[in-house]
């Protein structure tokens, strides 16, 4: 079996709906905008009161907040809202049909929407940094391993959410509160220790690191690569366990198919 | 020897909820199929058939049992033993509403590991066979509910699997499309060489389609024959009476206190009987009574049998034991 044959399938398909839900895809992102911009120009007014580097600094900071902020959120959504999709579409059984196994198949999704993300969120970054004059370093081979790690916790949350979701149906709720303990992770500070090891909050801070600091990634002290890796990694590893037992429970009771 | 594609052994499957009263969907269910054969599953609505199959595939967990895929324990070696199953699935769509059909069978395809460059002709033979050439790249969702139940058929059988289900490929068809799909599908099973097992509650599907039926009720299997030998077993037994003139109430009383399956019409010329006899002797016994209470026999002849008498007669037959009291 040729699994470059699933991933060329899978990324065909999340390329094709991607194009297919273009307005939806850009809405959103536009809507972020607008928000972004109510917040700058609140920011701006705010600043009018005090020294002017507060504006620079903040603004740095909530540019790549926001960058990473919908980064994630798109990708956590894409992620646990396909899931729950496909189970109301009745498609979902389809897909575990496959012989590469249901694992392999997701694990082709969230590279493929990874990928076709970068695209639109690269528009909102260039946007942002068009609208505030502030434009930070884009270096892509530090950037692109530092977006993987800080997503890998968001895709924890999106298979243990997803799983949960096959068992107990209508828990969209749940997915919205999901998105506001993200925002937390990335405003509160990561010199307090355990902030550390919150999803999203180390990663947050590397890619501030590069495109303020403008290091590179190697110039990165590496326990903080690690600790943002591990994280990542833990969260991912809670997710696929929780999404595992919600399998199990959902082929003994017969749920795969059902919504 | 045939070699078995299909192995099921003493399957049991119940749904258990908080709260809600255990469902026995399958009960010690055990059968073979044949390479090349096709079967049907054929049964009323909660009979076990989607169970079952969902159980093969590995989309649900028996409680107990073994199931074997062309001689591959299927729990050990899943999933790479799908790449001998595929499936249409009853209520689901099976399909992405918002891709083509032609994007469809690349998807499905594709998620077996099938390049579209490998089998481009097939799947345009796929196409064409289906009378989906017009359609294909049409966008799922603006296709009738017929060609959508086709472009499923298609996605599955893209995967090129020896085995393949289809779970009430019929379901909410209308009859003239149901019709076409059910000549296609015989097309199919002729030319493709393939396994297919076919679950309906539809008689007329599996009587077109199947050379063999299986026929369950309550999740247990009440028969399991060929469809040409079930319908003569019970040819032979069924039987349409012409009476001159009313029979006396005594009569008739006594003919159903004897005989479960009697059905007793008034007709302009007296009464027509229809019945089904489970014992050869019994048309002696029938005789007997009808002469002893004077009944004048006008007409005696075999009834035309479908899948459908004989599945209402074997469905009868199971409440009649199970009233009584006797095991199946």
């Amino acid at each position: 079996m040729r699994l470059g044959t699933l991933f060329r399938t899978v990324f065909r398909r999340e390329l094709t709906m991607m194009t297919r839900y273009a307005v939806n895809t850009v809405s959103s992102l536009v809507s972020i905008y607008i928000l972004f911009v109510l917040i700058f120009l609140g920011m701006q007014r705010l600043s009018s009161t005090m020294a002017g580097e507060f504006l620079n600094d903040t603004l740095e900071g909530t540019i790549i907040g926001f960058f990473v902020w919908t980064f994630t959120i798109f990708a956590y959504s894409d992620l646990s809202w396909s899931l729950t999709g496909e189970a109301q579409a009745g498609t979902l059984e389809q897909l575990y049909l496959s012989p590469f196994g249901f694992r392999r198949v997701c694990a082709c999704t969230v590279i493929s929407t990874f990928l076709l993300n970068l695209i639109p969120h690269t528009v909102f970054l260039v946007a942002m940094m068009a609208t505030t004059g502030h434009w930070l370093r884009l270096d892509v081979v530090s950037l692109l391993p530092l977006m993987a790690i800080t997503v890998m916790g968001a895709y924890g949350f999106g298979f243990a959410l997803g799983g949960l979701a096959l068992v107990y149906k209508r828990i969209q709720a749940l997915f919205q509160i999901v998105q506001f303990i993200f925002l937390a992770c990335l405003v509160v500070p990561t010199r307090i220790p355990w902030v550390r090891f919150l999803p999203l909050s180390m990663g947050n801070s590397l890619i501030y690191d590069v495109m303020v600091q403008e290091k590179r990634l190697w110039e990165l002290p590496p326990m903080s690569v690690l600790t943002a890796l591990g994280v990542g990694a833990v969260y991912l590893a809670i997710g696929l366990i929780v999404f595992s037992r919600c399998e199990c429970v959902a082929k003994q009771r017969g749920l795969l198919g059902h919504y | 020897m045939e070699e078995t594609a299909l192995e099921v052994e003493a399957m049991s499957k119940t749904y258990r909820e908080r709260g809600r009263q255990e469902v026995r969907a399958v009960d010690n269910v055990s059968f073979k199929v044949k390479q090349q054969e096709v079967v049907g599953l054929l049964g009323p609505n909660g009979a076990g058939k989607t169970t079952i199959i969902k159980c093969i595939l590995g989309l649900m967990q028996p409680d107990a049992g073994e199931i074997r895929v062309f001689g591959q324990d299927v729990t050990k070696h899943y999933p790479r033993v799908l790449e001998n199953m595929s499936a249409v699935l009853e209520g689901s769509r099976n399909l992405y509403w918002r891709l083509t059909a032609w994007e469809n069978v690349l998807f499905f395809a594709g998620l077996s590991g099938i390049s579209s460059r490998d089998t481009h002709d097939y799947f345009n033979y796929l196409i064409e066979l289906f009378s989906l050439e017009d359609k294909k790249n049409v966008e799922v969702r603006k296709l009738s509910q017929g060609m959508k139940q086709k472009a499923s058929i298609v996605c599955a059988l893209a995967r090129r699997t020896p085995l393949v289900f289809l779970d009430e490929p019929t379901l909410g068809l209308d009859v003239e499309t149901s019709l076409e799909l059910r000549q296609i599908l015989k097309q199919l099973a002729q030319q493709e060489h393939r396994t297919i097992v076919v679950s309906s509650h539809n008689m007329d599907v599996i009587q077109d389609i199947c050379q063999r039926v299986i026929i369950l009720s309550g999740g247990r299997i009440m028969v399991d024959d060929h469809v040409d030998h079930l319908i003569k077993l019970f040819e032979t037994r069924a039987y349409r009476i012409a009476l001159d003139g009313h029979p006396s109430s005594e009569l008739e009383e006594a003919l159903a206190a004897r005989f479960s399956s009697i059905n007793m019409a008034a007709q302009k010329y007296g009464v027509e009987i229809k019945i089904n006899l489970s014992d050869r002797d019994d048309i002696y016994l029938l005789m007997d009574m009808l002469r002893s209470h004077g009944a004048i026999i006008d007409e005696i002849s075999h009834e035309d049998i479908d899948l459908e008498r004989v599945f209402l007669e074997v469905v009868r037959r199971e409440r009649d034991e199970y009233a009584s009291g006797h095991s199946i």
